[in-house]
């Protein structure tokens, strides 16, 4: 089974192990075993443009050694037209002046983004994980993730069109060059953020629904997410990240490594983007982040969440004493009646309730209230989004 | 050189015409036909197949058109069994979730081999059953979980749906993790908790922008102008404990009321789901073939 062999509940921890990480992580504030605070990152290198043949790539290095490339192709595909999706009347067809060709332009312009409505089918999204095959479901989930959080707010898809008849089909491919050391979702998704940040397309030369013909100037390419906003009150739309986080009782982690995860009561994979979008923007009932300049510039979109199931559930339950034919299990003979019915009690009690000290795999789904408080936690405002996404804007994009 | 063997045809290509039948158009945008806080009905049916050692039969019943039949599954579960021996040690019961759409399931053909979002499909409903499983009381052993989609829920009229896939996803996920639970049940395999899979939207019914969004509990696509956001949620009742949840769409994250609402709303589909899976309608004594004969040696 090659799926079970690199996944990551694999861990080589014992029963007392597991008990006494999960011990450290309950205590308030938690000890990690790297000695980070509960919010920080694992610190890392990261580098753009580093494929000549690519319209965008990144590679990131974590310090525990994993390393994930990524590439963003880009081709011109035909649009498929489909009945009465957006027909084109035979009266708009050639056969116009010039100038009416232009005023048409600009009220295309006017129109915004709502006209241009890209599709799913789009953006192509593989992940290659060494080692696993590459229909094995985690890997599949991986990218259905990833791609999911792409394509939520219709942001990206938008960009991706030239004109009516024509648009970008883009292909994202995530390797990850290292063994999985760890659950590498959020070391694929900020290498794919990066990555798409410095995708840059040929600049169209054409105009209007004719076929598209590009500057050959690379040094003229305009980037497909533009360095600053037009507008100075919004911040230029960024790509999503997806962060993963877990909590263990009461106790949020960011960034879970591999043996924190093998402990964990509840992880989630939650994605958020930093721009306002068209698409959604009847739901915002709070200011324009322009009015508040006093708190984050940024104004956060939460674009999906999803339970990742723990690897904590895999892992092999510790004995109690109760219950441990070696300590007392096996010679119920030897005590009175009473006292086998003591023992016998207590070793139902190891079975259903948690014994101090004891490593049980955590049985039963997430407390509500926790789950909000994960979510909360990763959408407050100035919160480890932001720093992320600082860090983020700091790299070089060459 | 051209094909001279086959009469090909012409070498451009033309679009057909598309007449806009304006009487048609108003028809076609149907409105929601129950109450925002309903699901749809259900019928629920454990025991359909003699050879699984626990099975069931779901049916969820569509109000976009009264002749048209909605999503129909059925699962399978076989074992628990002795894990093969070339198998690593396990000291918890293997899990193993396969869905798949029939080939005629969907308006697009669904090939035979699992493609990705059938594989994404048994992922979540991987991760819902394992909390509710209590997995340490059968070391090395594995149960397999077969959920077969064999009709999707989806509007017949191809132009109208675009984009609506991901959300009929959820509604089958749900559908998929509700089955499984009362196949479970069927199969007698020890959980902490009857699981149910709810759904809840986020949703705007008139075309203007202005009106304001509403929740709606059991959304189906084809019913609703837009679907802004929806969450997926498994969910376990008497332990009050969510094992799996599955949220998409686009929101602000100023509005974290929104998002609890969502999935308040969820939890309360769930909770309706629940219902039919304890209901011991769905479970008859005599449910399996033989069955009867079994009680009266005993």
């Amino acid at each position: 089974m090659a799926s079970t062999q690199h996944h990551p509940s694999h861990v080589l921890l014992s029963p007392a192990e597991l008990a006494y990480l999960h011990d450290a992580l309950l205590l308030v504030p938690p000890i990690r075993p790297d000695g980070r605070g509960p919010n920080d990152f694992r610190p890392l290198v990261a580098e753009t443009g580093i494929l000549p043949g690519a319209n965008g790539s990144a590679r990131i290095c974590f310090a525990d050694g994993t390393e994930a490339i990524a590439g963003v192709k880009a081709e011109v595909e035909r649009t498929v037209r489909r009945a009465g999706d957006d027909t084109v009347y035979l009266e708009e067809g050639g056969g116009e002046e010039e100038d009416v060709e232009e005023g048409e332009e600009v009220e295309e312009k006017g129109k915004g983004r709502g006209e241009k409505k890209g599709e799913a089918a789009w953006v192509e999204l593989t992940v290659e994980i060494p080692g696993v095959r590459d229909d094995d479901s985690g890997t599949v989930f991986l990218a259905a993730m990833l791609s999911e959080a792409l394509l939520a707010d219709g942001e990206l898809v938008g960009r991706l069109w030239i004109n009516r008849r024509f648009h970008w089909k883009l292909y994202i491919d995530i390797i990850l060059i290292s063994p999985p050391l760890s659950y590498p979702l959020p070391l694929l998704s900020l290498t794919t953020h990066l990555a798409l940040l410095s995708t840059r397309l040929p600049r169209l030369k054409s105009e209007g629904d004719e076929d598209p013909f590009f500057d050959d100037d690379w040094a003229a390419a305009p980037y497909l997410f533009p360095r600053s906003s037009s507008s100075k009150s919004q911040p230029a739309p960024r790509p999503p990240i997806t962060l993963l986080v877990m909590a263990v009782g009461n106790n949020i982690l960011f960034d879970p490594s591999k043996e924190e995860l093998a402990v964990a009561d509840v992880a989630l994979a939650v994605s958020v983007t930093s721009s306002t979008s068209q698409t959604g923007k009847e739901v915002t009932k709070g200011k324009n982040p322009s009015n508040s300049p006093s708190q984050s510039h940024r104004s956060l979109r939460l674009l999906s969440i999803r339970t990742i199931d723990p690897p904590s559930r895999l892992t092999p339950p510790g004995v109690a004493n109760a219950a441990n034919a070696a300590y007392g299990a096996a010679n119920l003979n030897n005590l009175g009646n009473n006292g086998q019915q003591q023992k016998a009690a207590e070793a139902r009690t190891a079975e259903t309730e948690a014994v101090e000290g004891v490593w049980r795999a955590p049985r039963g789904g997430a407390n509500r209230a926790v789950l909000a408080a994960l979510v909360g936690k990763v959408l407050e405002k100035g919160g480890i989004v932001d720093e992320v996404l600082d860090a983020l804007e700091a790299v070089d994009l060459g | 050189m051209t094909d001279r063997r086959r009469i090909n045809g012409p070498p451009g290509e033309t679009i057909p015409p598309f007449f806009d039948d304006a009487d048609r158009t108003p028809e076609a945008v149907k409105g929601r036909s129950r109450p925002p806080n309903a699901i749809r009905k259900m019928f629920l049916k454990t025991g359909v197949t003699p050879s699984a050692s626990g099975s069931a039969y779901l049916e969820i019943s569509t109000s976009a058109k009264p002749g048209a039949s909605g999503l129909k599954l059925s699962c399978s579960v076989h074992g628990p069994r002795s894990l093969p021996r070339s198998a690593p040690f396990s000291p918890h019961l293997v899990l193993t979730t396969h869905v798949k759409y029939a080939p005629f399931a969907t308006r697009q053909r669904r090939g035979y081999l699992r493609d990705s979002s059938e594989r994404d499909l048994s992922v979540h409903l991987e991760t819902a059953l394992r909390g509710a499983i209590i997995a340490d009381r059968w070391p090395k052993s594995g149960v397999d979980i077969i959920v077969s989609i064999i009709e999707g829920d989806q509007e017949r009229e191809t132009s109208r749906s675009q984009g609506d896939e991901v959300w009929e996803m959820m509604n089958a996920l749900s559908g998929c993790i509700t089955v499984a639970a009362a196949a479970l049940a069927d199969a007698g395999i020890d959980c902490v908790d009857t699981v149910a899979g709810g759904v809840a939207a986020l949703v705007q019914d008139a075309s203007n922008s202005e009106s304001k969004p509403s929740i709606v509990l059991d959304p189906v696509p084809s019913e609703h102008e837009k679907i802004l956001a929806a969450c997926c949620i498994a969910y376990l009742p008497t332990r009050d404990e969510v094992t799996n949840l599955w949220f998409r769409g686009d929101l602000p994250a100023s509005d974290m009321e929104l998002y609890n609402a969502l999935v308040e709303k969820g939890i309360h589909a769930s909770r309706n789901a629940n219902q039919y899976v304890t209901r011991p309608a769905a479970h008859h004594p005599c449910r399996r073939w033989g069955d009867d004969e079994y009680e009266d040696a005993a």
